[in-house]
């Protein structure tokens, strides 16, 4: 048996449907019920929210997952990261109200969702900075004052504009990646590479 | 009498057993270190955090986050082979944990001037080590060589590389734009043609133990995570059933001559007998 944990939400979807293209599918799986386990065969799998797929991994309760590269860096997990699936390409960027300097003197008050993140980018620019963590809407953070700047995952760039930010770095290219715990690797070997060739076949 | 044994006991002095029958005697930490004696080394611990108290005469100490240190600390003629067994308790902060845990840790360090016999010798008790406590599941060493990967992951981003090593990640070498070679020795599994570029004794190694364990030694790069310290062979040990690696050890040249003793050569191994719990035996 095999166990593969998949991202609930918007990802989740498209990963499935390469998943499928593949020749791998779970009935019932995209059904709209509160179903969260399907089996087919000898392999089992499961949504659970985004941010938890590496815990599921690491901890080997899934022997493989599908988590977005933005996860795996604000988690740092001890996984194997096997292949780049690239589908819900997008970039971590640090974005701020149009006009925005940075008066190097002050502290600088990040909002973002994702503070590991944020703090190693602004300690390789050598940037002290005050972290602010907020679970979503971070547009609204620097148009009330909250922070001067927002650390966030920016795909075309439509909601920053239509909010008056604009992006200052891109810094980090994401997209969806295939890991594995590690001690499953070694004794699946055969099943999780026959996934990644099939996956990997474009 | 009836004696009734945790499983962490039970395969601690099972492993006590294997290791005093190989002539490795028994090193006991009877005392606590100071603090700044592992502050020192914190590349080598794989645990950033130490647990410490103040003493009564006002220094701070720490409870135990390692013993190799505390073993090495003792070894005053680099000349003469020493060859140590512990089994101790260790105060770490696992990875991914927010809080720090008591950790049950057997293991063997074989210090001085050290053989390819010697060396064989520390992997086939690896081996040795995870058939006990695999106890008829499957198992597996995974061995690689720091030395030549040292050599391939320079540059600035040698911190990067190697974090794509250890995952296994070869997009990621790709877009770092790492050495050929490197990607090679990370892209195929049991990569027996890449012994070629080892050095002639690591090659030999890597040979003897292939054809003398079959499957359960293989050659996996992904298993060098430290360079400062590790030198030579790195090696890991799996039991199917346990999520993580349960042993881990390799040659730390690196960690003696930073710690004064230059020229000696150290390599050995440690067991982490808390996942043993999680196996279920008969």
């Amino acid at each position: 048996m095999i166990n593969i944990a998949f991202p609930k939400g918007r990802l989740g979807k498209k990963v499935y449907a390469l998943f499928e293209k593949a020749g791998f599918s779970w009935p019932g799986m995209t059904d709209d019920n509160r179903k969260l386990v399907f089996t087919h065969g000898d392999m089992r799998a499961f949504w659970v929210k985004p941010f938890d797929v590496p815990v599921y991994v690491e901890r080997g309760t899934a022997d493989i997952g599908v988590a977005g590269k933005d996860i795996l860096l604000e988690r740092s997990p001890d996984v194997y990261e096997l292949l780049d699936l690239k589908a819900g390409a997008c970039s971590m960027a640090v974005a701020a109200p149009q006009g925005f300097r940075d008066n190097s003197s002050d502290t600088l008050r990040v909002a973002t969702e994702f503070p590991n993140i944020a703090r190693k980018y602004f300690a390789s620019q050598g940037r002290d900075i005050d972290i602010i963590t907020l679970r979503g809407s971070l547009e609204l953070a620097p148009i009330l004052g909250l922070s001067d700047v927002i650390v966030d995952i920016v795909e075309t760039g439509t909601t920053l504009r239509e909010n008056n930010l604009c992006v200052i770095d891109r810094f980090q290219s994401l997209s969806a990646r295939l890991i594995a715990n590690k001690s499953s690797y070694k004794f699946k070997e055969d099943v999780i590479s026959m996934i990644i060739r099939r996956l990997a076949v474009d | 009498m009836d004696y009734h044994f945790s499983p962490e006991e039970f395969f601690a002095f099972s492993l006590r057993d294997i290791y005093s029958r190989q002539g490795y005697s028994l090193f006991r930490m009877s005392r606590f270190e100071e603090y700044d004696f592992y502050a020192g080394a914190k590349d080598f611990l794989t645990s950033k955090h130490v647990l410490t108290f103040s003493n009564p005469d006002g220094r701070l100490m720490a409870l135990r986050p390692d013993v190799t240190l505390s073993i090495i600390r003792n070894i005053k003629d680099i000349h003469q082979l020493h060859k140590f067994y512990y089994d101790e308790k260790v105060y770490r902060v696992p990875h991914g944990a927010d809080a720090f845990r008591e950790i049950p840790q057997t293991g063997i360090e074989c210090i001085g001037p050290l053989g390819l016999d010697d060396i064989k010798e520390v992997i086939a008790l690896a081996l040795e080590t995870l058939c006990v406590i695999a106890g008829g599941r499957r198992y597996v060493l995974d061995a690689a060589h720091a030395g030549l990967v040292a050599s391939l992951v320079n540059g600035d981003k040698g911190g990067e590389i190697l974090k794509c090593l250890c995952a296994k990640n070869v997009h990621g070498l790709r877009t770092l734009n790492a050495d050929e070679r490197l990607i090679r020795l990370a892209e195929i599994p049991n990569n027996l043609e890449a012994l070629s570029e080892f050095d002639e004794d690591t090659e030999e190694l890597m040979k003897f133990f292939s054809e003398e364990f079959g499957q359960n030694f293989r050659v996996d790069f992904s298993t060098v995570n430290n360079l400062n310290y590790y030198n030579g062979l790195v090696f890991r040990g799996f039991v199917e059933g346990l999520p993580e690696a349960v042993l881990s050890g390799g040659q730390y040249d690196g960690l003696l001559e930073a710690r004064g003793l230059a020229g000696c050569h150290g390599v050995g191994f440690a067991v982490n007998l808390s996942l043993v719990r999680r196996l279920e035996h008969d």
